[in-house]
């Protein structure tokens, strides 16, 4: 390492400033209502004042890379001095935008293994495309006491993900609660437009123009995001590193090692379970990147068959499988979540009684079609299938909820549409919470909540109703092994 | 299975109570808040004549009853509260045990902790109360309702016992 003081390339002048310009050229598109001379005078001085602020930001900050740790200095007005020691950097990864790609750069991330600071890198610098490989690599055998393979080797990935795995990928890994809603929304839209162009009804054009918003914004787009981020996925591992690469129009080179992963999961969307594929996703602490990913979780396998997803988990994580029993909730839970059902059931029923008979008088006279034939009807029948969703839930959630707990790992397995199944290891376990309403106490069950240190700051993990006695189980064995670890 | 056996096979010594001026400061927070939840129910029912409609009355009568059960909750949480809560701290953890109609149990191994902080709201301020939260990296556990001296030797313990566990592992 040099210990001379370094400017980042000075791309990032271009970068910084069309971010911002992007955002004030928006506002102005809405604001300024003809291009004269004033408006265009309005627009360039701001964007001038902006390139000289990121000139003058990029001209005084400077980066040391010393034996030790790296030093991030700016001198401009708001003064910062930033020294991150290289034993506790968590993760150091590389990315590539479109504007990276353009300059020939790269944009250097480095993460700290701290829960505040999550989400956001500890710095993002851009050098010289081949500078920032070789810095990459460098931080990284310094960071792992180890020779490290560097992202630009060839090397043979475990499982081929290709275009079609992606794209099964984008579309199925939305969650289904979510892709429900999306549903919903296009029928409303679709019906709205039947109304209106069909039955000439003087039905809301609006209102089905905001639903196929709706629509687009919670199925369409993530499907659409998800399908880009992954783009190209490839994950293999060397040594106690693991590398993922993907990326279309941002590339994304992250490693960590596997010291650094707090939980796995196996997760599965509905659609997916049903053409038997499934994710696996990594709980890694220190591997946020400043383009808003950083509160994504990895995964290191994308939607792949299930027998595939096991080699994977088999090959890459091999460290978070051991030999186990999964225990079933108890009879207990059972009574608790029918009284739970029972509850919710009457609740909303009480609650949902007087707007149905409002509804009722209000659309008894009927009107044209099927859906103005439905109104007088809607709210007990949302309310039945409401009822109907709970016991389906209760009676899912009785069959899929498992807890298993082994020496080094234990277990949740979680889910009523979407399944996850999430082992843990004891030694990343920061506090557990064993939690028992009344119902639970009267059937002698409980709950716990276990809290970890993840990707986007903390993350809790909750369990079914279980014995209590085997929840606390989980506390003893944390307690056992923190108190061993320290001698 | 017994429910409580757990917590029975732990002498109950070993846990230590809070102050019964918890109750009087979570009676003071109580009032105040009822007070302020009263105050925007009775404005909203005077200003907003469509309320006063009679297509509005079951709500009404739904949104009074709800007032009058949380009435009661505020009256009688308190007391629960500060007998159901324990806590204790040894060299390696600090446990918390408490709840009012949700019972909870936290656990946070010493060698986890990261800060200690010392608390005090307004009231807390008035009666010599405050909390100690401890922050972990997995999130935040709160001793409440302490009191100042004790919350203060609290603090001081949890970092003597942090210095050491990191001076121990130099």
């Amino acid at each position: 390492m040099s210990e001379e003081l370094l400017r980042c390339h000075p791309s990032i002048i271009v970068e910084n400033t069309l971010r911002t310009a992007i955002a004030l050229l928006i506002i102005l598109f809405f604001w300024v209502r003809s291009l004269d001379m004033p408006y265009i005078v309005g627009l360039a001085v701001p964007l001038v004042v902006l390139i000289a602020f990121h000139y003058r930001q990029w001209k005084l900050t400077f980066i040391r890379f010393g034996e030790t740790d790296i030093v991030v200095e700016r001198k401009t007005l708001f003064k910062l001095k930033k020294t991150i020691p290289y034993s506790r950097i968590a993760s150091v990864n590389i990315n590539r935008g479109v504007i990276n790609r353009l300059f020939g750069t790269s944009k250097l991330i480095i993460n700290i293994n701290s829960g505040y600071n999550a989400v956001k890198p500890e710095a993002s610098l851009t050098f010289e495309q081949r500078f920032a490989d070789r810095m990459c690599e460098e931080i990284s055998r310094r960071i792992n006491c180890a020779e490290m393979p560097s992202f630009g080797e060839e090397v043979e990935p475990l499982v081929q993900f290709t275009t079609a795995d992606v794209i099964l990928h984008g579309l199925f890994s939305v969650p289904t609660y979510q892709s429900i809603l999306g549903a919903f929304f296009l029928a409303n839209s679709v019906i709205e437009q039947y109304r209106s162009t069909i039955t000439q009804a003087g039905a809301d054009l609006g209102g089905s123009l905001i639903s196929l918003f709706m629509f687009f914004l919670l199925t369409v787009l993530p499907a659409v995001r998800h399908m880009i981020y992954y783009y190209g996925f490839k994950v293999y591992r060397k040594g106690d590193t693991i590398f993922l690469q993907h990326g279309l129009i941002r590339l994304y080179n992250i490693s960590f090692n596997i010291s650094r992963i707090n939980a796995i999961k196996v997760k599965n969307t509905l659609v997916s379970r049903l053409l038997g594929r499934s994710c696996i996703e990594a709980e890694v602490v220190g591997i946020g990147s400043d383009d808003g990913r950083g509160t994504t979780r990895p995964l290191i396998s994308i939607l792949k068959d299930d027998a595939i997803t096991q080699r994977l988990f088999v090959e890459l994580v091999p460290e978070f499988i051991y030999e186990g029993e999964a225990e079933k909730q108890p009879d207990g839970a059972r009574s608790v979540l029918i009284g739970r059902t029972i509850i919710a059931s009457a609740v909303l029923i009480a609650v949902m009684a007087y707007p149905s008979m409002l509804a009722y008088e209000r659309f008894a006279s009927g009107g044209n079609g099927i859906v103005d034939a439905m109104l007088p009807y809607a709210f007990p029948l949302l309310t039945a299938l409401a009822i109907i969703a709970i016991v389906y839930s209760v009676s899912v959630s009785l069959r899929v909820r498992e807890m298993d707990t082994g020496e080094r790992l234990f277990t949740f397995v979680n889910g009523i549409l979407d399944r996850e199944t999430v082992v843990m290891s004891y030694d990343k376990v920061q506090m557990v919470h064993v939690i028992r309403g009344p119902l639970a106490r009267r059937f002698g069950v409980a709950s716990a909540k276990v809290f970890l240190l993840s990707s986007t700051g903390t993350s809790s993990m909750s369990s079914g109703l279980f014995r209590e006695d085997g929840l606390e189980r989980i506390c003893e064995i944390v307690m056992e092994r923190a108190t061993r670890g320290r001698r | 299975m017994n429910e409580t056996s757990v917590n029975e096979e732990r002498p109950a010594e070993e846990y230590r109570r809070l102050n019964k001026k918890c109750m009087l400061s979570m009676y003071i927070n109580n009032a105040i808040t009822y007070a302020i939840l009263l105050t925007a129910f009775l404005l909203l029912l005077t200003f907003v004549p469509q309320l006063q409609e009679p297509a509005f009355g079951p709500v009404i009568m739904l949104a009074s009853a709800g007032m009058v059960l949380l009435l009661i909750y505020l009256i009688a949480g308190p007391k629960i509260y500060y007998d159901r809560y324990r806590y204790i701290i040894t060299a390696d953890k600090v446990d918390v045990r408490y709840g009012i109609v949700i019972l909870r149990h936290i656990l946070v191994p010493i060698e986890r902790v990261h800060q200690v902080e010392v608390s005090r709201g307004p009231v807390n301020n008035m009666l010599g109360l405050a909390n100690v939260n401890i922050t972990t990296a997995g999130g935040v556990a709160t001793i409440s309702y302490l009191e100042l001296d004790e919350a203060e030797k609290i603090a001081e313990r949890l970092n003597d016992l942090i210095n050491r566990m990191l001076r121990d592992r130099e």
